[in-house]
C-alpha cells in the first residue's frame, strides 16, 4: 500500500511523479511553491503586471496538461521557467513588439548611438544599497527596446548560450551577440547617468 | 578605438563562447590594448550587477485565489477536450459504419436501375437534339424513333422483352 505523500515536505520530483499520475493536490503545492519566480519572469519580459498575471496562469495550465512529457532533464521549475518563456515570446511577437531581424539592427551594425558612449568606469553603483540597486536595474531594463531586454533576461537571468538565445528568438546568432552588446552597453550608460546626476 | 567585430568578440570571451585557441588570442589583445582593456571591464561589470541584482517580484494574489483561477481553466479545457473526443468518437463511428453501409445501398440503386433500363438505350444517349425517341411504358417492348433532319422514323419492336 503507498503511503500518503506530505505536500509541504515532499521534494518537487516527489510532487512531479504524484502530479503526472493526475494528483491536482501535489500539482498545487508545485504552483505554490513556485509561482513567484514564474510570475516575475512574466514581468521582466513583458513589462506589464496583469499581461503576466495571465500569462503565467496560462503557464500553469500548460504544464498540467504537458506534465507526461516532462522527464526529468531539467528541474521542475526550469521547465516550467522555458514554459512562460516561450509564452511570452509568443505574446511579444504577436503584439509585434519583438522582431525576428530588424532595420535597428542595421544601425546598430553601422554603429548605434551606444557605441559612441564613452566606457564607465569605476563602478557607478558603488555604496549603493541592494534594494535601491536592483530597482535602478530594473528602471534600466525598462528602457530598453523589448528586443535588447529580451536577449539580456534570456543571457543574464536565464543562462542561455547564444545558439540557445537565438533559436528561441528566431534570429541569427550574430544578432543575439549584436543586441547584447548595446543592452549591456545601455545599461551601463544609464547607471553610470543616475550616478552623475546623484552627484550633482 | 576597436572595431565592433573586436568589441563582440570581448564579449564571446567574457560570456565563455569562444573557443580555448580563440580565448587565448582575445585575452592577449586585451591585455595589450587600453580601450580593449576597458570595454571588457565594463561589459563584466556590468555582466556581474545584473545576474546578482534582478528585481524581486511576488504575484500580488492569495494562494487559494490564484489555484482556483488555474483549477478552473484546468477543467474547463479537460472538459472541452472530452466533447471534442466524444464529437470525434461520433464522426469516427459513422465514418467505419454508416458511410460504407451508405455506398452500399448507393450502389443497390444504380444496380436496380440500370437493370430495370430498357435494353439498347445505351445506344441512343449520342443523339442530339434534332432526334426524338419515344419511349413508351416500361411494360410494352418497342421504341420509335424520329429524325426531322433526316425524314425518317423508325419503330424498334423488341420480341425477346416478356
Amino acid at each position: 500500500m503507498s503511503r500518503k505523500l506530505d505536500y509541504p515536505s515532499a521534494a518537487d520530483d516527489a510532487l512531479v511523479k504524484a502530479a503526472q499520475k493526475a494528483d491536482m493536490q501535489a500539482f498545487e503545492e508545485l504552483v505554490a511553491r513556485h509561482r513567484d519566480k514564474i510570475y516575475a519572469r512574466a514581468v521582466s519580459m513583458m513589462r506589464n503586471e496583469e499581461e503576466a498575471a495571465d500569462l503565467s496562469q496560462e503557464a500553469w495550465v500548460k504544464a498540467w496538461q504537458r506534465l507526461k512529457q516532462f522527464q526529468g532533464e531539467a528541474s521542475f521549475v526550469t521547465w516550467m521557467t522555458r514554459i512562460i518563456i516561450n509564452l511570452c515570446l509568443d505574446q511579444l511577437r504577436k503584439q509585434k513588439r519583438l522582431r525576428a531581424e530588424s532595420i535597428e539592427q542595421l544601425d546598430e551594425e553601422s554603429g548605434g548611438v551606444e557605441r559612441q558612449m564613452p566606457v564607465v568606469t569605476p563602478n557607478p553603483t558603488e555604496r549603493m544599497e541592494r534594494g535601491e540597486l536592483r530597482q535602478r536595474i530594473d528602471e534600466a531594463l525598462g528602457k530598453l527596446s523589448c528586443e535588447h531586454r529580451t536577449v539580456l533576461i534570456l543571457h543574464e537571468f536565464e543562462e542561455l548560450e547564444y545558439k540557445e538565445i537565438a533559436k528561441r528568438m528566431q534570429c541569427s546568432i550574430g544578432t543575439v551577440m549584436s543586441r547584447l552588446f548595446y543592452a549591456r552597453r545601455k545599461i551601463a550608460a544609464l547607471l553610470a547617468g543616475w550616478k552623475r546626476e546623484e552627484l550633482r | 578605438m576597436i572595431n565592433h567585430e573586436t568589441e563582440l568578440r570581448l564579449q564571446a570571451y567574457l560570456d565563455g563562447e569562444l573557443s580555448p585557441g580563440e580565448a587565448k588570442a582575445v585575452e592577449d589583445f586585451s591585455n595589450s590594448d587600453a580601450d580593449a582593456r576597458s570595454l571588457f571591464e565594463e561589459l563584466k561589470l556590468t555582466k556581474s550587477l545584473l545576474a546578482e541584482n534582478e528585481l524581486e517580484v511576488r504575484l500580488p494574489e492569495s494562494r487559494g485565489f490564484y489555484w482556483s483561477k488555474i483549477q478552473r481553466q484546468i477543467e474547463r479545457e479537460e472538459k472541452g477536450q472530452a466533447s471534442e473526443q466524444a464529437e470525434t468518437a461520433a464522426t469516427s463511428w459513422w465514418l467505419r459504419f454508416l458511410a460504407p453501409a451508405a455506398a452500399l445501398v448507393a450502389l443497390a440503386v444504380l444496380v436496380v436501375v440500370a437493370l430495370r433500363a430498357p435494353k439498347g438505350a445505351e445506344a441512343l444517349v449520342a443523339l442530339d437534339d434534332s432526334h426524338e425517341i419515344e419511349t413508351p411504358l416500361e411494360e410494352t417492348s418497342s421504341f420509335s424513333f424520329q429524325s426531322e433532319a433526316a425524314g425518317m422514323t423508325v419503330v424498334w419492336v423488341d420480341s425477346h422483352r416478356e
